[in-house]
């Protein structure tokens, strides 16, 4: 259970033994989330560190780490980390976010700009979906942030293009007396701002809330963070709401990862004519419970708090315990057919849009290509045409909205509109624009 | 004793001379006037005699007959009053006939004798140019226009008073002269003043949020003379954008304000301050309006129509779907050719009608325009209401654009739009490109001047060629988005070819039938 009174801001400057060590190890050249995991199982850092330099770490029988650690300075680490203002923060640990603890992949390390007591005490939301979102999903996301954070509710995201940045930027933007700051889970290390579009909104998270990340400071973006940082805003969150999500689309990952931790996703329609709403639109069929606004959202959360308060306190052994939480997750939030906790999704048949091997193919190949994406990688497209390709819906959108969108000079606009209708990718009406 | 007065009348929007003839003769005492007079100039008997005992002059108890010659030309108007009157005073002896000499007299009588302006001054005062005329004191400003030495009276008796040079003329500054001009005898139309920017509607762009792509058409409008239609539900702002288009349009040119200022005085609409209209009207007609009252004409008195008191401006069509067909179609001749010609059993005229037509009408008849959840129109219903509009009236229309509501952030503003005296600078720069070409606007530049007089550069004309060969341009569609890519290029100050991007920008704004159908079409 939560701790009552939130954890007090871990001091800056001063990084324990602990801290140090652990973030050196972290820094190993080819040390992951999940080795390092191994490394840490049952050491305190400081031992760990001495362990692997001795070649004598029962987590690391080959022996792979013993060189590079014996090489890092810890004094070096410790300097650089001051320096960016990173915290690192340990399980158990003051600033380590309680819901974490006890999580099946739950991060031996994780580092944080900000306040890392954020999350405590207060109800959160996840708010994730596709990276090439329409203009549709990214209001929406960025609407029902800015309420449920007047509402106290803190709004974890990505800080990726699309919906995780329109979310957060709803939160900023929605700033009001009392509302809750913005927590961020990102793949990359903290001194890595990715994509680098966002980087005013990276600080802003920074500055009124907290980013977290597991990866060290350096950590340059690739295919394999992404995910992994997915199962962490999950596991922060009550409620996971996907806004948009192509077929098969990176988003579903942390519908997935909370699905298995019974936490309640939830996700917003969309047209059944957008490609951006395909995955989405599956977890509304596969029985997710479906939200329209902030109230709906609200709703869930509420729901989805009283049925682990209710679970806490209840003594029974841990059958009924797991039945009665299936049940729950089935009724409330409809995701548990395909995942009761601990089993894998796999093994789950009749989703079929979903299942979880296409997403892990998915994955493989970098989530971050999904259907349009991919498709328009070939086209070598011009500034202007991005931004219009990025404001064009999938439903027919007007000249004058995407003016509005893009902020272009009408010949550039059009000029664009034309090109890209001539590459076969958009199709144009009577004064309006839809893509293909 | 015979008197010969010249005067004159009006015949569509031209002065015909007329002479009345009076002749007073011993007998029974009558007074009867001969030569076609209509209604309006037989009643004149009574106004004549009763401002003459108003006046404190004395009504001859004689045979009194009056001629209006050429007695084969119907007459009519109540401008005939003071001749006659005039003509009377000398026939009984009561005026010298060396005051009269060479003059000529254009008023109504009031009861009281006072003098009143009639509908038409300038035509008349053209007319008579040779002459001396005098004319009712409000009407002096539009008579000058007319040219000629010009003399006003207010009433009657002071007339008669001035004609046998017991009082002087009135002076400037005289309370019986309500003439704005200092010195009349030098003032020419030339001199007026400028009509100034605060003279206009007072209604800016810069109010309107949002909208770029609908400014930009009103501008390209303005400074091509394009036929405009602005489709979009109700609330869009087609009206206020429509409003605001004529303040786009620079003054007209003297010989545009003198038509002008004559057709609007034919139709007895008030005078402008300066007495010649220099601004571009704007004619906002409801959609209830007659073919009559649109082109012009009448069964007694021919009166210009909605389109000829647009000339030289805007003829707004607001509601264009709720227009009769038979008023849109009578709209197709006038359009093409710049003039009205009004034949009816009593005569013919022509009346001039250039003007820039802006119609606004809604997507639909719900006013949604298809927008999926809103509309409550099948499509049947909306593609009876595009038919409306027939396809050659559509093919008039150089630029039709869609204008939707503007979205909550431009309502809420950010930034700030540009004003009209700065749109109207740059449309004024890209007229005058027009005028080197020998043309007034470019949407006068026919097909075939087309090319030698705008031509493309290789890369648009590639684009059209392009644009042509997968069928979405028509050949007509061809011309026109060759001309307006031409006042594209104008607004630029390009000089040279019409260039690529110029192309583009007409390809965006040119008219197509699909934008009635709402969006909905996929």
């Amino acid at each position: 259970m939560a701790p009552k009174t939130a954890p007090m801001t871990v001091p800056i400057a001063a990084l324990s033994d602990d801290q140090t060590h652990a973030a050196t190890l972290a820094s190993l050249p080819g040390m992951t989330p999940v080795r390092l995991s191994k490394v840490l199982d049952g050491f305190r850092p400081v031992t760990a560190l001495k362990a692997l330099r001795a070649g004598i770490h029962p987590g690391d029988p080959a022996r792979k780490f013993g060189a590079a650690a014996r090489k890092t300075d810890v004094r070096e680490v410790e300097e650089r980390y001051s320096r960016a203002r990173v915290q690192v923060l340990l399980p158990g640990r003051a600033g380590y976010p309680s819901m974490l603890l006890g999580d099946p992949g739950a991060p031996a390390v994780l580092f944080a700009k900000g306040e890392p007591a954020v999350p405590e005490g207060r109800p959160r939301v996840a708010i994730v979906g596709t990276r090439s979102a329409t203009h549709y999903g990214r209001q929406v996301a960025s609407d029902l942030a800015s309420e449920l954070a007047s509402a106290g509710v803190v709004v974890v995201s990505g800080l990726a293009r699309g919906i995780d940045g329109a979310a957060h930027a709803g939160v900023v933007r929605g700033a009001t007396e009392g509302a809750a700051p913005p927590v961020a889970v990102v793949g990359t290390g903290l001194d890595v701002v990715y994509p680098s579009s966002n980087s005013e909104l990276w600080s802003e998270v920074a500055a009124r809330g907290v980013v977290f990340s597991e990866s060290p400071l350096g950590t340059r973006p690739h295919p394999g963070v992404f995910p992994a940082r997915n199962r962490i805003i999950a596991a922060l969150s009550d409620v996971v709401v996907v806004v948009e999500s192509h077929y098969a689309g990176g988003s579903l990952y942390t519908a997935e990862a909370a699905a298995r931790r019974s936490i309640p996703v939830c996700a917003v329609p969309g047209s059944v004519h957008s490609r951006a709403s395909e995955g989405s639109n599956a977890l509304l069929v596969d029985g997710c419970t479906p939200v329209r606004d902030a109230t709906d959202v609200l709703v869930a959360i509420s729901l989805a708090r009283t049925g682990r308060d209710m679970e806490e306190a209840d003594p029974a052994p841990s059958d009924l315990g797991a039945a009665s939480q299936h049940s729950v997750s089935t009724l409330r939030s409809g995701s548990a057919p395909r995942s009761t906790p601990g089993s894998t999704p796999r093994s789950t048949p009749g989703s079929a849009p979903v299942t979880g091997g296409e997403r892990h193919a998915a994955g493989r190949s970098g989530v971050a290509h999904q259907a349009h994406g991919a498709h328009l990688e070939h086209l070598a497209m011009t500034d202007p045409q991005r931004v219009v390709w990025a404001a064009v819906d999938d439903t027919p959108t007007a000249f004058e909205t995407i003016l509005i969108r893009t902020d272009l000079s009408i010949p550039a606009a059009a000029e664009a509109c034309q090109k890209l209708v001539e590459a076969g990718v958009l199709v144009s009406g009577a004064g309006w624009w839809s893509k293909k | 004793m015979i008197a010969a007065i010249p005067s004159a009348v009006l015949i569509g929007v031209d002065g015909k001379q007329v002479f009345v003839e009076v002749h007073v003769s011993n007998g029974l005492p009558g007074f009867t006037v001969v030569g076609l007079p209509d209604t309006a100039v037989r009643e004149s008997r009574d106004r004549v005699r009763a401002a003459f005992l108003s006046s404190g002059l004395s009504w001859p108890l004689r045979r009194v007959t009056v001629n209006l010659a050429p007695s084969g030309m119907r007459k009519g108007g109540a401008g005939l009053d003071l001749p006659i009157a005039i003509g009377v005073l000398v026939a009984a002896g009561e005026l010298d006939p060396g005051a009269v000499d060479n003059t000529a007299f254009v008023g109504e009588l009031g009861l009281d004798g006072s003098l009143r302006g009639v509908p038409g001054t300038v035509v008349l005062a053209e007319a008579l140019g040779r002459y001396r005329l005098i004319v009712a004191a409000a009407s002096g400003r539009e008579a000058r226009l007319g040219g000629g030495v010009i003399r006003t009276s207010s009433t009657l008796g002071a007339l008669v008073d001035r004609l046998s040079g017991n009082r002087p003329w009135p002076e400037p500054g005289d309370p019986e002269s309500d003439d704005p001009v200092s010195d009349p005898s030098t003032w020419t139309p030339d001199s007026s003043p400028r009509s100034s920017v605060s003279s206009h509607s007072g209604q800016d762009l810069a109010d309107i949020r949002g909208q770029r792509l609908a400014r930009r058409a009103l501008e390209v409008a303005a400074a091509g003379g394009h036929h405009l239609l602005l489709v979009g539900p109700p609330g869009s702002g087609k009206t206020m954008l429509a409003n605001r288009f004529p303040d786009l349009l620079p003054d007209l040119p003297r010989s545009t304000a003198l038509e002008v200022t004559r057709v609007h005085s034919v139709a007895g609409l008030p005078p402008a301050p300066s007495g010649l209209i220099e601004r571009p009207p704007f004619r906002a007609p409801h959609h209830g309006t007659s073919p009559v009252a649109m082109i012009g004409g009448g069964s007694s008195w021919m009166r210009p129509g909605e389109i000829s008191l647009a000339h030289g401006g805007i003829l707004f069509l607001d509601e264009m779907g709720e227009f009769s067909a038979t008023v849109l179609d009578a709209l197709r001749q006038p359009l093409e050719a710049g003039q009205v010609h009004v034949s009816r059993a009593r005569g013919s005229t022509t009346y001039p009608a250039r003007f820039i037509l802006v119609g606004a009408m809604n997507p639909c008849p719900c006013g949604e325009g298809g927008a999926p959840g809103a509309c409550r129109c099948g499509s049947s219903a909306r593609e009876r209401y595009a038919r409306r509009l027939s396809g050659p009236l559509l093919d008039r229309f150089d630029i039709a654009i869609r204008v939707d509501r503007p979205q909550v952030d431009e309502l809420m503003g950010r930034g700030h739009a540009e004003t009209t005296s700065a749109v109207a600078e740059r449309v004024a720069r890209a007229r005058l490109r027009a005028v080197g070409r020998g043309v007034t606007v470019n949407a006068e530049l026919e097909g075939s001047m087309l090319d030698e007089r705008a031509p493309l550069c290789r890369d648009a004309a590639r684009l059209v060629e392009h644009e042509v060969r997968s069928g979405a341009l028509s050949a007509r569609g061809l011309h026109r988005v060759h001309r307006l890519a031409r006042t594209v290029a104008d607004l630029e100050g390009v000089n040279g070819a019409v260039g690529e991007s110029h192309v583009r920008e007409a390809l965006l704004l040119r008219c197509r039938r699909e934008l009635l159908l709402g969006s909905e079409v996929r």
